[in-house]
Order: C-alpha cells, then sequence, then structure tokens
C-alpha cells in the first residue's frame, strides 16, 4: 500500500492519473454517441487527419506551443471529417473507403509536413513519436486544466442538446422530418468527437485515440439498456481505465501510458462481452443449453428465429 | 386532376398532399419523373410499384429528405416547412438501429421531441401520450422492453405509435407491413383504417398486392411515373397493374 | 542507380497494394487493411522474441498470421452481434497494436524496431540493404516486394472470376460452391503479407494509402473491373514517379509525397471525373434541370397559345412573376428552347414552333 501512496505521491504521476482518468471519462462520452450513429472508425480518420494540422500549427508558432497545434489539429481533422462526407454523399464510394482515403491520405500530407519542419532542424523524429503513441509524462497543470475546462464544455453541450442528440443517433430520417437540423447536430456529434481526438492525442497518441472512443462505449453496451446509462458508464469506464492504465505504467518499466490504457479498456471490453447479463456470450450459451434441456421436443417458433437474440425471445415469450 | 400545368403557383388547399412535377435523379438516371400526384384528405392511400419503382424515394422526396431536381410539394396547400407539425413520418423498418440502448417507450416519446422544442425534456404528461399510444397499437404492455427484444411485427407497431402519438392529420408510412406475418400485417392494417375513420389521411408505401384492395381506398401506381391514380376500385385495373409492373407481373 | 531502387520499390510495393485494394475497396473491407497494417506490429514482435530475425521470411510470415488473427477476430467479434462491424475493427487492432508497442519496450529495445520506422518506413534507404544477384547488387526489398507482386498477380490472374463473383455476389458465390469466404481469407493473407513487405519501405499507415486510393480513385473513372485494376496500378505507378521527383526538389518524406500524391490524384478525379465527377454531377443536374422547366415552358405556351391572356402570359415575363422562375433561369430555359428550335421569339411574344408544339402535346397526352 506504501508503494501505492509513493506512486500517488509524486506530482506528475497525480497529473497523469487525472488527466487520463478526464481523458478516459470524455472519450468515453462521446464515442458512445460514435458507436451507436456506426461511425466508429471516424475517431481513427480524425486521429491521424490531426497530423498536419498540427505540423501546420508548428510551422506558423515555431514551437511547441499547444494553443496554435491545437487548433491546427482541430481544422484539419473537421476538413478531413467533411471529405468523409462529401466523398460518402456524392459518389459510390463506400464509407469505408471514404475513412480510408482521408486517414491515409492526410496523414501521407501530415509525414511531408513533419520533413519539412525536421528539416528546419528544430525537431527530431521525436516529435513523430510523440504524436503517434502521445507524451503522458510531458502533461502540465495547464493541459489539465484545459481538458476540464474543455471537458466540462463538451458535457455541457451533451446535456443541452441530449434528446436531439439522441434521436439523430437512433433515426436522424425521422429527426429531420420533425424539423431537427439534422446536419448541424451531426456536425456538432462530430465535432466534439475531434476536439476530444485532440486533446487525447498528446496523452496517448493517434492510434490508441481510437480504442479509447470505441472500447468503453461498446463495454458499456452490453450491461446497459438505455442511452443515459450506457454513457454515463461509458464515462466510468473509460476514467477506470485511464486511471489504471497511468498507474500501472508510472510503476515503471517504460510502459509507456497509452498501451497499458488500451490493454486495460481492452480487457473491460472483452469480460463484457463474455458476462454482461443477457446479451453477454457466456449468458447466451447457458440460456440456449438452459433451453435445449427443458424443450427436447419443441422447435423454435417461427416468429422467434426472426430475433436477433431468439432465446431470449422464446424465454421469456 | 387533369390540371394543366398553369396551377404551378396554386395552392390546391383541398387535398391532403398534393405533388407537382417532381423530379428525382440519381446520378443521370431518373428515379421519379415528372410526377403529379394529388392525394384528398381523409383516405387511406396506397403507393404501390415494382422494386426500384421509386415509392421510398417519392416519400423522402415529398418530405425534404431529398432533393428533388425541380417539383412543388404542398401539404393542405402550403409548403412543408409550415406544415411540419401536421405530418407524422415512420421510415422502413431497417433504416434504423435496432439494437440502439432504448425502450419502445421511449422510441415513441422521441415523435413529440418536435413540438418539445429546443432544451426542454419530456414531462410525465408525454409520457402518459406515449403509453396511450402504443396501447392504442396494443403494445402497452412492452412500453418499457429493450426495442432489440422485440419481434419485427411488434418493432413496426412500435413505429407506428410514434407516428399516433403526434395526433397529425397526415401520417406517412414507408412499408409498415414489411417482413410480419399475416396476423401481424392485418393488425397494422385494421389500425391504419381506424385512423382514416378518424378523419386522417394515411399515406402508405404498400408491397403487398393480394390485399390492397380490401383495406385502401385510394391509389398510386408508381413506376418512376405515375401510371395511374385516384379512387382504388376505379384504378385497381389489370390494365393498370399490367402497365405499372410490366412483364414483372405473373399471370 | 539509387534514384532507380527507390522509385522502383515504391512502384512494386504500391502496385501489389492496389492489385489487392481494388477487391477490399469494392467489398467494403477498406479499413481492414488500415486494422492489419497496425496488427503487424505485434506479428513482427512475436516472431522476434522467438526466432530473433526481424528480416526474411519467417517474420514476413509471422506477420500475416497476426494480420489473419485481426480479421478473424473482428469477424468473430461482428458476428456475435454484440458490436458492429466498424466497432468491431476499432476493438481489435489497437488492442493488438498496443500489445506488440509494450512488447518492444519491454524486451526489444535493444532491436532495430523503431515502432515509428514500421508506420513510416524508410524507403529513402532502401538501396543500403542489398544483396548479390547475378552479379548485381539488388536492394533486397526490391526482391521481396517482386516476389509479393508475383504471387499477388498469380492469386488475382487465377481467381479472377471467382474473386469478382465473390466480391458482387458473395451468395451467389457460395451458391456456385465457390467458396467466398476462403477466398476472402486468402485476399486478406495476401493483404498482410504485402503490408509486411511493403512496411520497410513506405509504412504501414501510407501502406494503406496505396491500398485505398488508387482503387477508390479507379472507382470514379470506371465501372468494368479490369480496366478498374489496370488505372489503379497505374495511378499508384504514376504517383511514385511524380511523388519521389517532388520530394526530391522540396526535400521532404519520400513515401509521404508519394501517397500524398495519391491524394492528389483522387481529389482531381473527384472533382473532373466525366461521368462521376463532382463537376459533371452538378453540370448534369443543371441540364437535367434545364430540360425539365423547358418542358414546362412548352406546356405553359401551350395552354395559353389560343386565349386572350395570350399577349400577357406567352411572354418571358409571365415565366418569372407567374412560374417563379428567376430572371437569368427563365432566359436560361428561353435559350435553350430557341436553340433547339422548339419556340420562336417574336418582340416580347414567345411562340411554340411546330416540333414545341407536338413536344408540348405529348406532355398532356401521357397524364
Amino acid at each position: 500500500m506504501s508503494f501505492l501512496q509513493d506512486l500517488l505521491g509524486s506530482q506528475i504521476v497525480q497529473l497523469v492519473v487525472l488527466g487520463a482518468a478526464l481523458l478516459g471519462a470524455m472519450s468515453g462520452i462521446l464515442g458512445s454517441f460514435a458507436v451507436l450513429r456506426q461511425q466508429s472508425l471516424l475517431g481513427d480518420t480524425l486521429s491521424h487527419a490531426a497530423l498536419p494540422g498540427v505540423c501546420i500549427g508548428y510551422l506558423i508558432a515555431g514551437e511547441r506551443q499547444l494553443s496554435l497545434l491545437l487548433p491546427g489539429a482541430l481544422v484539419t481533422g473537421t476538413l478531413a471529417a467533411l471529405s468523409v462526407m462529401l466523398i460518402t454523399k456524392r459518389t459510390r464510394l463506400k464509407t469505408d473507403a471514404a475513412l480510408g482515403i482521408a486517414l491515409s491520405v492526410f496523414f501521407a500530407i501530415g509525414t511531408v509536413l513533419l520533413t519539412l519542419i525536421q528539416a528546419q532542424g528544430s525537431v527530431g523524429s521525436a516529435g513523430l513519436s510523440s504524436f503517434l503513441f502521445g507524451q503522458a509524462a510531458a502533461i502540465t497543470k495547464g493541459d489539465i486544466s484545459l481538458m476540464i475546462g474543455t471537458g466540462t464544455l463538451l458535457l455541457g453541450v451533451v446535456l443541452l442538446f441530449w434528446k436531439e442528440f439522441k434521436l439523430v443517433s437512433f433515426d436522424p430520417a425521422s429527426a429531420q422530418v420533425l424539423g431537427l437540423p439534422v446536419l448541424a447536430l451531426e456536425g456538432a456529434l462530430t465535432l466534439i468527437v475531434a476536439i476530444a481526438v485532440v486533446l487525447g492525442l498528446q496523452l496517448v497518441g493517434v492510434i490508441l485515440m481510437v480504442a479509447l472512443l470505441i472500447a468503453p462505449a461498446a463495454a458499456a453496451r452490453q450491461w446497459t439498456r438505455s442511452l443515459s446509462s450506457m454513457v454515463m458508464l461509458a464515462g466510468l469506464l473509460g476514467a477506470v481505465a485511464g486511471a489504471g492504465g497511468a498507474l500501472v505504467s508510472a510503476t515503471g518499466r517504460g510502459l509507456a501510458t497509452g498501451p497499458v490504457v488500451v490493454l486495460i479498456i481492452t480487457g473491460i471490453v472483452l469480460i463484457s462481452l463474455l458476462i454482461a447479463p443477457q446479451r453477454g456470450i457466456l449468458w447466451q450459451a447457458r440460456a440456449r443449453r438452459r433451453l435445449t434441456k427443458r424443450l427436447p421436443a419443441v422447435t423454435v417458433p417461427h416468429d422467434a428465429k426472426r430475433r436477433k437474440f431468439p432465446i431470449r425471445g422464446v424465454k421469456r415469450g | 386532376m387533369g390540371n394543366t400545368l398553369e396551377q404551378v403557383d396554386t395552392h390546391e388547399p383541398g387535398f391532403a398532399l398534393h405533388v407537382e412535377d417532381l423530379t428525382v435523379t440519381y446520378g443521370a438516371t431518373p428515379v421519379l419523373w415528372d410526377i403529379d400526384m394529388d392525394i384528398p384528405p381523409g383516405v387511406m392511400a396506397a403507393v404501390i410499384g415494382p422494386n426500384g419503382a421509386g415509392k421510398s424515394t417519392l416519400l423522402k422526396a415529398v418530405l425534404g429528405l431529398l432533393k428533388p431536381v425541380a417539383g412543388h410539394i404542398r401539404f393542405l396547400g402550403r409548403p412543408l416547412s409550415e406544415m411540419r407539425q401536421a405530418i407524422a413520418y415512420s421510415p422502413q423498418r431497417q433504416s434504423v438501429d435496432w439494437d440502439f440502448p432504448t425502450t419502445a417507450g421511449d422510441v415513441v416519446e422521441m415523435g413529440l421531441y418536435g413540438e418539445l422544442g429546443w432544451f426542454k425534456r419530456p414531462n410525465r404528461e408525454h409520457r402518459a401520450r406515449a403509453l396511450a399510444a402504443l396501447q392504442e397499437v396494443g403494445m402497452e404492455a412492452f412500453a418499457e422492453r429493450q426495442i432489440s427484444e422485440l419481434s419485427g411485427g411488434q418493432q413496426q407497431r412500435v413505429f407506428i405509435a410514434r407516428a399516433l402519438v403526434q395526433n397529425t392529420p397526415i401520417i406517412i408510412l414507408d412499408e409498415p407491413t414489411a417482413g410480419v406475418d399475416v396476423t401481424t400485417e392485418n393488425i397494422i392494417l385494421e389500425l391504419m383504417k381506424r385512423l382514416r375513420d378518424r378523419g386522417k389521411t394515411l399515406i402508405v408505401v404498400h408491397h403487398d398486392l393480394t390485399n390492397v384492395q380490401a383495406h385502401f381506398d385510394w391509389l398510386v401506381m408508381l413506376n418512376v411515373q405515375v401510371v395511374a391514380q385516384g379512387p382504388l376500385n376505379e384504378i385497381f385495373t389489370e390494365e393498370n397493374l399490367r402497365a405499372t409492373y410490366g412483364r414483372r407481373l405473373s399471370p | 542507380m539509387i534514384t532507380a531502387s527507390i522509385i522502383l520499390t515504391g512502384v512494386l510495393a504500391s502496385a501489389s497494394a492496389a492489385l489487392l485494394g481494388t477487391f477490399l475497396v469494392l467489398r467494403g473491407s477498406a479499413m481492414m487493411s488500415d486494422a492489419i497494417s497496425h496488427s503487424i506490429v505485434l506479428g513482427i514482435i512475436l516472431v522476434w522474441l522467438v526466432t530473433r530475425q526481424v528480416s526474411g521470411p519467417i517474420p514476413i510470415l509471422g506477420a500475416a498470421l497476426a494480420g489473419v488473427l485481426t480479421v478473424l477476430l473482428t469477424q468473430w467479434l461482428a458476428q456475435s452481434q454484440l458490436v458492429r462491424m466498424d466497432a468491431a475493427i476499432g476493438l481489435v487492432f489497437p488492442a493488438l497494436f498496443a500489445a506488440g508497442v509494450l512488447l518492444i519496450a519491454l524486451y526489444a529495445r535493444e532491436v532495430h524496431i523503431h515502432t515509428d520506422t514500421i508506420l513510416l518506413g524508410e524507403i529513402g534507404f532502401v538501396w543500403l540493404n542489398t544483396v548479390p544477384l547475378a552479379g548485381w547488387e539488388i536492394p533486397l526489398s526490391i526482391i521481396t516486394l517482386s516476389l509479393v507482386l508475383i504471387a499477388n498477380l498469380l492469386f488475382v490472374g487465377i481467381f479472377w472470376h471467382s474473386l469478382k463473383l465473390a466480391t458482387f455476389d458473395p451468395a451467389l458465390a457460395a451458391a456456385l460452391g465457390l467458396f467466398p469466404s476462403t477466398l476472402y481469407y486468402a485476399l486478406m493473407t495476401l493483404t498482410s503479407v504485402t503490408a509486411v513487405a511493403a512496411f520497410d519501405a513506405v509504412g504501414a499507415i501510407l501502406f494503406v494509402a496505396f491500398v485505398i486510393v488508387p482503387p477508390a480513385t479507379a472507382y470514379l473513372l470506371t465501372r468494368r473491373l479490369w480496366l478498374m485494376v489496370c488505372l489503379a496500378i497505374g495511378l499508384s505507378t504514376a504517383a511514385c514517379v511524380s511523388g519521389y521527383a517532388l520530394a526530391v526538389y522540396w526535400n521532404v518524406s519520400i513515401a509521404g509525397m508519394m501517397a500524398s500524391m495519391t491524394g492528389v490524384w483522387f481529389a482531381a478525379t473527384l472533382l473532373l471525373a466525366p461521368q462521376q465527377g463532382l463537376l459533371a454531377q452538378l453540370l448534369r443536374r443543371r441540364k437535367a434541370r434545364l430540360e425539365h422547366d423547358c418542358r414546362v415552358m412548352l406546356a405553359h405556351l401551350l395552354t395559353h397559345q389560343n386565349t386572350a391572356q395570350v399577349d400577357e402570359e406567352n411572354t418571358q415575363a409571365a415565366l418569372t412573376q407567374h412560374l417563379n422562375w428567376p430572371q437569368p433561369h427563365a432566359n436560361a430555359v428561353i435559350k435553350r428552347a430557341l436553340e433547339q428550335a422548339l419556340i420562336e421569339k417574336n418582340g416580347n411574344l414567345l411562340r411554340l414552333k411546330p416540333a414545341g408544339e407536338t413536344a408540348a402535346r405529348e406532355l398532356f397526352a401521357r397524364r
């Protein structure tokens, strides 16, 4: 226990744990909407597309200054999201191709810009490495207050437009017929995910940010029956994984925070997929076994075959 | 009927839905071509036609869900923007993700989000209205049930309840009986008839030719163009069906 | 010589990628290539831990297995119906990637497996690692990539018809006994192998650009499969050559510039493609609108031509006032009808010509 106390006594560890927990909570909450809208991989595209923005911000600022890097990342991320929208709406290409195009092309432009910066001599390849994998230890108090401020703002937006976001995520066509500005609401949902991604980049890096957006939501979905409980649980699970990952990586041995956080949250997802009541794989297998034991001769009613979870339907009906 | 193009500017307040010169293209292919359509109030109208005839596209264009190349749309003589509160719409069942974490009651409540306006939460009264709508479709026992646990027919009825709760004079339904068994289909069709008898106008994309005659009283036969439209007993002829479905109609 | 070897490496890698990418894009599995290209990090480190080899056939095979594992896990997750396909992809590859990164950090610090090298590649240095072959010093990556390209060509060539069918109609392919899922896994295995072979040249993420972007560009230009494959390979070759030239000129990342050029081709095609480009769509839409309104005008003229209000109704002013057309649009419609000799203009009065009258009567007859 004293080891843990030592760990928590260190101010850097405190900051990293707090930052990772905040980020986990934020991306869990916002990622829920992305997952439900079947846009899980948009976070992947957004985070890769942030690279050229970071580089441009750096070229303008001439140094590593968050106030320019983050807006830059946000701008190119948004541009990438808009390109995805344009490609899917205006061509026969499918969403996954559009996501892949935006992701790889923006990232490629980013690497080109990065070599331009390196040619200026100020940063080595460490610049890219920290972008790809994050630099949790470099987190400052200012970063934490930025995250708290932005997080509160985003949470406020989500609460304020809760029922609109809910309807747009579930049934955008009906939302539009009811007179909601669907395009603006969908844009807002994409933008707040982009903001979360940009804030998370310096902590866990590009690739692992994807997991932080998807995994808490995917885990929470298995346990919950309403959007509000799913979003809250996703935030909680994200925070737990973030704080836990930061603590584990602080025990030393050179474990980077990002990968540890991702492995923890993936573990949580696996457990949820297996044992979550009613939906979980083990739960369904057990229900199926019971059913075959109890009703050896009865064939499954015609109606039940159409259900997504046939066994549960039969048991209850 | 038989209107001339001179009426482009008039409002036709006598019709629940008045469509003029509606053209929708996808790429170079026309999906809907020069649609003129009038549906009088208080009828239960079926829009029928073969696959790819543009039935769903017609509903979507009429509701502003996609942008037509040209066309005038009027609901009870007024443009859609002024009539949103008078129209309820239920899309095809497959168009939404039924694994969404929500209950049947919640889905019905969503129908009220339009009249609620920004920043307001549904209260007990709204909940009661949602339950009443569920009761009307015989689903009150399922209000707290996850939508993923409902059968296809039950999901359809939840969608119809969501249209009902809005209490609008015009109800537009896209394939409300697709993928349900005969019993459920009859329940849904009887329900729609009750609504019609209450003076509502129903505009329904329907795919089952065998029971059109028994349930609907107005017909729009569509195959990219309007082949025929009017009171069902005048229009529902073999000749018109053949013109609509072409060779696809087996004798 | 250096220039030639760099460009050749790029061309070989991008052609192999585009060849397979065509089918991935058509199947809607484009993002699987992204997932695979990340997961191979885990395969490479696992093979290194066991065999202490970073290059050669065994690491390639190991990494390819990691790619296949990604596909298997993703399919399994999606089939459980507990999460959607896109979420399944996003759950699997970051986890495998994170595990790979951690293993490198724990056990393989001393080896030169730099994660950013895997992700970005160093095409500029391919000529450093050569093997003697028939009296020539041939860069190793050129040999590896040539073999991979040959394998891909053979696969696509031999299974062309089955691949085509399995891509467009998996159900029919299965009914015909063509094992579409086996083909799919073979395709994914080859994608993994190509990713590993390409990663030290162009890196994992830029590999994704070569898999997705040239085939997607070709898809906007043609509907024929063989033409799409040829175009994709042609476009990626052009991207390699022009990308290399620009990279040298600006002194920037070669692989990055090559991949950026695929993006340039795509953007240009998206805008200008003859059938499906944005500009063509805009023009077509405008033309459809014009033609439609032209008929409306003919009908309008026909209705009024023998009435008392003819002088008032059959004028340009009436079109803007009664039909609510903006002035320029009314002008364009009239101009079009004049060009097609459907109407004639007599002072302010618009009059139907015989051709126009026939067209207008046909409109009414159809109603």
